[in-house]
């Protein structure tokens, strides 16, 4: 797999995993597990994290319900970094029901609402990798990984000052929901041991044998890196950072592979370094700059503001970082954004589930063909004003409700449909803010797409299909 | 609707014009004279408000009076003008053809003209060229069918579809914008060459003879499928990114959206690559949240407190306490002992206004605690000293009352 093609897997599935041994695609960060298996996450030049994107106030990617999402996962941290001489990742598997209560006790009520909500963002946590749930517990995900270690002592001090879930008081119980699934796993199977142990109280390491199991590795996971001197953490330099070292008893510790021997992070060194070096300071900082803008804004940036937009020189070396991550500047007037470049998309592959597509081509038809063939969409794009009503598509057509729903729900949170709200029941779904990011080439295709689907026998198909022979 | 009250704008007149121009289209083969054609669509409303009436009068019949009734929101001149030009075509007759008749009848065939004439106009023609096909492939399949007359059909269509194609060529190298206004209309489905060659299997099957003719049309339907494919081309070449998807009516995309099932709706995002959900939750972001996290307000309120230590309430108020008991002192030093005393004495005792007021405002307080004993007791008596002070003086007495406190 080529570099471009591993950089836009990555993008478009999440975090890539690596066979044992196998090394992470050239400018991206390998965390390794234990087993010599590891994930690959995309590094950014120069220790820039999307955060910079603040102090150009340009808005990065909405967050969906991002308080309360935050405050899960900072319940998550609490639970699952145990030690925090150590950095986060990988940390320690907590049960879900843990994380819940400490969750409860941070925000200090008990109610089914609040546990609903949080459910809600733990799934949306572990989709976007921030956390990995499983079998109900709950892990650190890989993201957690791309935090700035000097941005660590910020988060020690957040765990440190968080309540803990034994903390509680009793009145703020809340009995567990009857017959509530879990994304992909049931609470029961795994957590039914541990489940006395948070009505009693239980915390993060209240359940008897896994706190035990927990406090052993934890011992482990710390000497070896107190040996390293810690010195490296977080530096891109040399040959990357230790978060813990030596292999032990891993085999000893049980079952879970994931917190047996060594988590590593290797950041590879001066990302894109042969194509920023040559600039000063000043130009660096623009092109990294201009770089962040427009992978991770959510919208196109203005050249205006990014001067590395508007030279043609730096724009050069920007679009060959990008072309190295199989991405290519998208341009619209004076605002730029980046897409998956057209070869490389043909080799990515679609990343959407058959229902999300389906959901997503509806709403497409709902709010830019049929606008437009009605004449009311005059500008030339694949965003539009006018939204497809949920009604519409509840009843109007063959998806059933659920998987509607469902697709609605990951749709929105990916970026691709945006919901419009409007009174108690109107409003309904317009394409969202990803669709700035379509090259021009993947716009045209998906109007000859949509043709080709909609009116198959008529000339104008005929004449897509003779275009493309 | 009478000329006068209708503001003519140019999009009006525009689309008076396309109509127009299909009438005369559809009677210029019939027509003596180019003026024979109506030069006003209200014209053709007023027929057929005719027609309406005519089906509705049923076997009555209609006067010229009755029919001046209906159509009495056109201009009189207008109105007759009408009449004539219609009972000299036949569309309306005399019930019986004699002489000084006063009850009219309507043609049938008129008014299935004019249905014609309207469908024309919605969709250019297409259907009605469905519908020809169709009749003319039941046509040939009849056993008594000559050979003459599948040539003479063969030979028509062949006409029908070169005329077809030369007006899409035309369109194709004129203007986008009138490509794109009149294409659709003119272009034909796949449906339509479909059963153009299906007759022309069969004539060419049942009559072998006929097969020049049967070239002829061949090619003309071919020219046909070949125009409508390079003016679609031509306008998805000329398209941007989206403008297409105009060409399609909004019935075909509903229909498209309540129909498809979840594989055909999801085959059309085949190979398009999106991002999945990652967004950044920065650490500073995340303690912000657990700062601003909304915690249930308690019952009360506490105040703010000082985060110095806190002694308690040693000088706060105590009710019965400091106050009174310096009021009770002050009181009893200017009684001396005495139930009560004048307080003309006391107050220039000390031959100065600075002391004696702040006797007056110690008794005056004690008078006003209920709680305390003494009371002030005024008269209307005042003495004036302009060289003593205070100058002004009024009289009155100290006395603790009741002897019970």
């Amino acid at each position: 797999m080529t570099p471009e093609l591993a950089h836009a897997r990555a993008r478009a599935t999440g975090p890539l995993s690596l066979g044992v041994g196998e090394p992470s695609p050239m400018g991206m960060t390998r965390l390794g597990h234990g087993d010599g298996t590891g994930v690959a996450l995309p590094a950014w030049p120069d220790g820039a994290t999307p955060s910079l994107l603040e102090e150009y106030q340009v808005a990065p990617v909405n967050v969906e319900r991002s308080g309360e999402t935050r405050r899960v996962l900072a319940a998550a941290l609490k639970c699952c970094w145990t030690d925090l001489t150590a950095d986060p990742w990988p940390g320690s598997p907590a049960p879900v029901e843990d994380v819940l209560s400490a969750y409860r006790a941070l925000i200090g009520r008990g109610d089914d609402l609040m546990r609903n909500w949080a459910v809600g963002a733990l799934r949306r946590l572990h989709d976007s990798a921030w956390l990995e749930m499983d079998a109900g517990t709950v892990r650190l995900g890989p993201r957690c990984a791309c935090w700035p270690s000097d941005s660590h002592a910020q988060l020690r001090e957040l765990v440190r000052r968080l309540p803990s879930g034994e903390e509680r008081s009793p009145g703020l119980d809340v009995l567990p929901v009857a017959g509530e699934a879990w994304d992909d796993s049931p609470t029961g199977d795994d957590a039914d041991g541990q489940d006395g142990g948070h009505d009693s109280g239980g915390g993060c390491s209240a359940a008897e044998g896994d706190g035990e199991r927990l406090e052993a590795d934890g011992d482990e996971t710390h000497g070896p890196s107190g040996a390293d001197g810690g010195e490296a953490h977080g530096r891109p330099g040399a040959d990357g950072r230790s978060v813990a070292g030596g292999d032990g008893r891993g085999d000893g510790t049980g079952g879970d592979a994931f917190v047996e021997g060594a988590a590593s992070v290797t950041v590879p060194d001066a990302v894109d370094e042969d194509l920023l070096g040559p600039f000063d300071e000043r130009r660096r900082a623009e092109i990294v700059a201009a770089f962040m803008a427009v992978e991770h804004a959510a919208e196109p940036v203005h050249e205006a503001r990014f001067p590395a937009l508007r030279d043609p020189a730096p724009r050069r070396t920007l679009a060959e970082m990008l072309r190295r991550r199989g991405r290519t500047l998208v341009q619209d007037r004076e605002a730029w954004t980046s897409g998956y470049a057209d070869e490389t998309a043909a080799l990515t592959g679609t990343s959407l589930g058959e229902a999300e597509r389906a959901v997503l081509v509806l709403v497409l038809i709902h709010s830019v063909a049929i606008p437009r063939a009605e004449g009311l969409l005059p500008a030339d794009s694949w965003l539009s004003p006018f939204p497809a009503q949920v009604d519409e598509l509840r009843r109007h057509t063959r998806l059933p409700v659920g998987e509607l729903d469902a697709a609605l729900r990951t749709l929105r949170h990916a970026g691709l449909l945006s919901q419009v709200k409007a009174g108690e029941e109107a409003g309904g779904y317009i394409p969202g803010p990803q669709f700035n990011r379509l090259t021009p080439q993947a716009r045209r295709r998906l109007q000859e797409e949509l043709i080709l689907a909609a009116g198959p026998h008529t000339p104008l198909a005929a004449a897509v299909r003779a275009n493309r022979r | 609707m009478p000329e006068t009250n209708h503001e003519i704008t140019l999009d009006s007149a525009l689309s008076e014009e396309a109509v127009l121009a299909t009438y005369r289209r559809m009677f210029a083969a019939l027509a003596r004279d180019s003026g024979a054609v109506v030069d006003e669509p209200a014209l053709v409303d007023i027929a057929e408000t005719l027609f309406a009436a005519f089906a509705e009068a049923g076997e009555e019949w209609l006067t010229h009076e009755q029919m001046r009734h209906i159509c009495r929101a056109y201009p009189l001149e207008q109105f007759e003008n009408r009449l004539r030009v219609l009972k000299g075509l036949g569309a309306i007759r005399e019930v019986f053809p004699k002489p000084n008749q006063l009850r009219y009848r309507a043609s049938f065939t008129s008014v299935v003209g004019l249905m014609f004439v309207r469908r024309m106009m919605d969709d250019g023609g297409q259907s009605e060229m469905h519908r020809l096909l169709a009749l003319e492939d039941l046509n040939v399949a009849d056993p008594r069918t000559t050979m003459e007359e599948a040539r003479l059909s063969a030979q028509n269509l062949s006409r029908a579809f070169r005329l077809w194609a030369l007006e899409l060529i035309t369109l194709t190298s004129g203007t986008i914008e009138e490509l794109r206004e009149q294409a659709p209309k003119l272009w034909g489905t796949e449906e339509i060459a479909r059963r153009a060659q299906s007759l022309h299997a069969t004539i060419l099957t049942r009559w072998p003879d006929l097969d020049r003719t049967c070239t002829e049309l061949r090619a003309a339907i071919y020219s046909y499928s070949d125009a409508s494919r390079r003016a679609a081309g031509r306008l998805a070449d000329s398209a941007g990114t989206t403008r297409n998807l105009t060409l399609l009516p909004a019935e075909t995309w509903r229909t498209f959206a309540q129909t498809a099932t979840r594989e055909r709706l999801a085959a059309v995002l085949d190979g398009f690559v999106f991002d999945a959900p990652a967004p950044w939750h920065d650490p500073a972001a995340i303690v912000r949240a657990v700062d601003e996290s909304p915690r249930p307000a308690p019952a009360q309120p506490t105040p703010p407190r000082s985060a110095l230590p806190d002694p308690g309430p040693a000088d706060s108020y105590e009710p019965g306490g400091g106050g009174l008991d310096h009021l009770a002192s002050v009181a009893e030093a200017a009684l001396a002992g005495r139930g009560t005393a004048r307080l003309e004495e006391l107050l220039t005792a000390d031959g100065e206004w600075v002391s004696a007021r702040r006797l007056l405002a110690d008794l005056v307080s004690a008078d006003l605690r209920p709680e305390s004993p003494y009371r002030l007791r005024w008269s209307d008596a005042l003495t004036a000293d302009p060289d003593g002070e205070p100058t002004w003086l009024s009289h009155g007495h100290l006395e603790r009352a009741g002897h019970d406190a």
